[in-house]
C-alpha cells in the first residue's frame, strides 16, 4: 500500500462503518473491495457479520480477490458469529490457502447449512499445496480426502455434487498410481451410481469427472 | 396450523404403523393432521395409506375459524400427501376432483397441485372450468383479502404438469400471461412453455428474472427449472438471487431439459456457483 492511497482507503473504510442503509452498505462495500488493498481485509471481514447478504457477497468477492493476504483477517473471525462464519467459509474456499484447512474441514463435517457444506467441499478440493513439503502435502491431502469421502453420503444432493467437484480437482493434480488418486476415483464411482436417493445431476457430474480423469 | 400437541409430536420420530393409527382415529384431528403429513413426507407405500388419505378428504368440513386443527386442515394435508404418493395414488383422483369444488381456497389449491403431481388427464376439464373468466374472473382479487378468486398458480401449474396441450387448454391459460401479478404471469409462462415448447414463453420467464422483487425472481428461477429450459442458463446464473436457488434451477435444466447447451456447459455453470 503506498502512502498516497491511505487517505482514500481510510475514507472508504469509514464509509462502510458509517453506512446507514442496506443499499448504502452494499455500495460502500463494493467500493472498498474495489481498492484491492490488503489493509481493507479486516473491514471486509467485519461486513460478513452485518446480516446484509448483498454486502456480504461483495465482501466475499473482495476477500477472494485479495487472496492470501486476506486469510489472517478471516481466521480472526469470532467462531460464535454463525452468519459471518458461513460467509468466511466461502471466502476461504475461494482463496484456497491451506491455513483455512481446519475451518473448511469443520464446516463440511458439521455445519447445519447445506450452502456452507457445499462451499467447503469445493474448497477442500482446491487448496493450494505447492508451498508445502512432500510429507505435509500428503498429510493435508489425506485429511481433505477423508472429509470429502465422508461427505459423499451427505443427505443433500448439492453437497454430494460439490464433493464430486472437490474429488475431481484433488485427483487431477495426482499421478494415477497414487493410492489417493484411487480413493478419489472410488468416491466418484460411488457418486456416479444410480440409487433412489442420488439424483441424475449428481451422477452426471461424477461421470463427467471420471471421464476427465480416465480419458478413453 | 398444527396445534401445540401436534408440533410437539412432530419432534419425535414415529413409525409408519403409528402414522396410520393416528390418521385412522377420529378423536383428535391434530393427530390426523400429523399422520397425513408423515405418510406423504415418508412416501409411504403401505396399502392402507391411500385409502385412509381418501377417507380424510371425504371427511372435510366447512371451516370453523378458531377451532384449531380441524378436518379441513387434515384434508389439506391428505391432498398434499396424495400428490407425493403419485403414481400410487391414482385411485384418489375422483376424491381430489370432488375436493377441487370445495368452498375452501387452500383446499382447492392443495387438490389442484396433487392432481398435477398425479398427471391426471381426467382433471383437465375441471381445472379449465376453475380458470374460466381469465384474469378478470378466476384471477380477480377477492375483497378484503390478498387472495384471488381461485388458486390460479396451482391450477395453471397443474395443467402444465399434466402436459396435454389441446387448443382448449392453451386458450384457457394464455390470458393469464397478462395478469397484473408477476407470480401469475410466471406460472402461466411456465405452463405454456411446458405445453408448447415455444421459446417466447421462456423469454418471458427470463425477463421476470430481472424483476425488482426477489420473490418474483425466485419464482421465475423455479419455473425455468421445472420446465428445464436450457437456453435460460446464462440468465439464471446472472440473476440476483441465492446461489442455492440457481443451483436448483440449473439442476432442472440438466435433468429435464434437452438440446443446447450440452450437459458439460451447464455443469460448469453449476460448479461456479458452489
Amino acid at each position: 500500500m503506498s502512502k498516497d492511497t491511505q487517505p482514500h482507503l481510510a475514507e472508504r473504510i469509514a464509509a462502510v462503518q458509517q453506512a446507514d442503509s442496506t443499499q448504502g452498505l452494499l455500495q460502500a462495500t463494493q467500493e472498498l473491495a474495489a481498492c484491492a488493498d490488503p489493509a481493507a481485509a479486516p473491514t471486509l471481514v467485519e461486513v460478513l457479520g452485518f446480516n446484509n447478504p448483498g454486502a456480504a457477497v461483495a465482501a466475499v468477492d473482495g476477500l477472494i480477490h485479495l487472496g492470501r493476504s486476506a486469510v489472517e483477517a478471516l481466521l480472526q473471525l469470532d467462531p460464535e458469529n454463525y452468519g459471518a462464519r458461513a460467509w468466511a467459509v466461502r471466502a476461504l474456499a475461494g482463496i484456497g490457502d491451506v491455513r483455512g484447512l481446519e475451518l473448511l474441514l469443520d464446516a463440511l463435517g458439521s455445519d447445519v447449512a447445506a450452502s456452507v457444506r457445499r462451499a467447503a467441499a469445493k474448497g477442500l478440493g482446491q487448496l493450494e499445496l505447492a508451498g508445502l513439503g512432500e510429507a505435509a502435502q500428503l498429510q493435508v491431502r489425506q485429511r481433505c480426502l477423508a472429509a470429502l469421502l465422508a461427505a459423499s453420503t451427505d443427505g443433500e444432493w448439492v453437497v454430494r455434487y460439490a464433493v464430486a467437484v472437490g474429488l475431481e480437482s484433488m485427483a487431477v493434480d495426482l499421478p494415477p498410481d497414487r493410492p489417493q488418486w484411487q480413493q478419489a476415483r472410488d468416491g466418484l464411482v460411488s457418486l456416479s451410481e444410480a440409487t433412489e436417493a442420488n439424483p441424475p445431476v449428481v451422477q452426471r457430474r461424477a461421470q463427467l469427472a471420471l471421464s476427465r480423469l480416465e480419458p478413453q | 396450523m398444527p396445534s401445540a400437541t401436534a408440533s410437539r409430536q412432530a419432534g419425535e420420530p414415529i413409525s409408519e404403523q403409528e402414522a396410520l393409527r393416528r390418521l385412522r382415529q377420529s378423536e383428535d384431528p391434530s393427530q390426523q393432521y400429523y399422520g397425513a403429513w408423515w405418510l406423504g413426507r415418508m412416501r409411504s407405500q403401505h396399502p392402507e395409506a391411500v385409502p385412509l388419505l381418501q377417507a380424510a378428504l371425504r371427511n372435510r368440513r366447512p371451516r370453523d375459524p378458531g377451532a384449531g386443527v380441524e378436518e379441513n386442515a387434515v384434508a389439506r394435508n391428505a391432498a398434499r400427501a396424495l400428490g407425493k404418493l403419485a403414481p400410487a395414488a391414482q385411485a384418489a383422483i375422483p376424491d381430489l376432483l370432488a375436493t377441487l369444488d370445495d368452498a375452501d381456497h387452500g383446499l382447492r389449491e392443495a387438490a389442484a397441485r396433487a392432481l398435477g403431481e398425479l398427471a391426471a388427464p381426467a382433471a383437465i376439464p375441471a381445472l379449465c372450468a376453475r380458470l374460466a373468466g381469465g384474469p378478470a374472473g378466476a384471477g380477480a382479487q377477492l375483497p378484503d383479502t390478498p387472495r384471488l378468486a381461485e388458486p390460479c398458480e396451482a391450477l395453471l401449474e397443474a395443467l402444465g404438469d399434466i402436459g396435454i396441450a389441446t387448443p382448449q387448454v392453451l386458450a384457457v391459460v394464455e390470458p393469464f400471461i397478462s395478469h397484473e401479478r408477476p407470480l401469475i404471469r410466471s406460472a402461466a409462462a411456465r405452463t405454456l412453455l411446458q405445453l408448447s415448447g415455444d421459446d417466447r414463453w421462456g423469454q418471458l420467464l427470463v425477463a421476470l428474472l430481472d424483476h425488482p422483487q426477489l420473490q418474483v425472481r425466485r419464482a421465475a428461477l423455479m419455473d425455468l427449472g421445472a420446465v428445464g429450459w436450457r437456453p435460460g442458463f446464462g440468465a439464471i446464473a446472472a440473476t440476483l438471487a441465492e446461489n442455492s436457488l440457481k443451483l436448483m434451477a440449473l439442476r432442472g435444466l440438466v435433468e429435464r431439459g434437452s438440446g443446447a447447451p450440452e450437459d458439460e456447459v451447464l455443469l460448469a455453470c453449476m460448479d461456479s456457483l458452489l
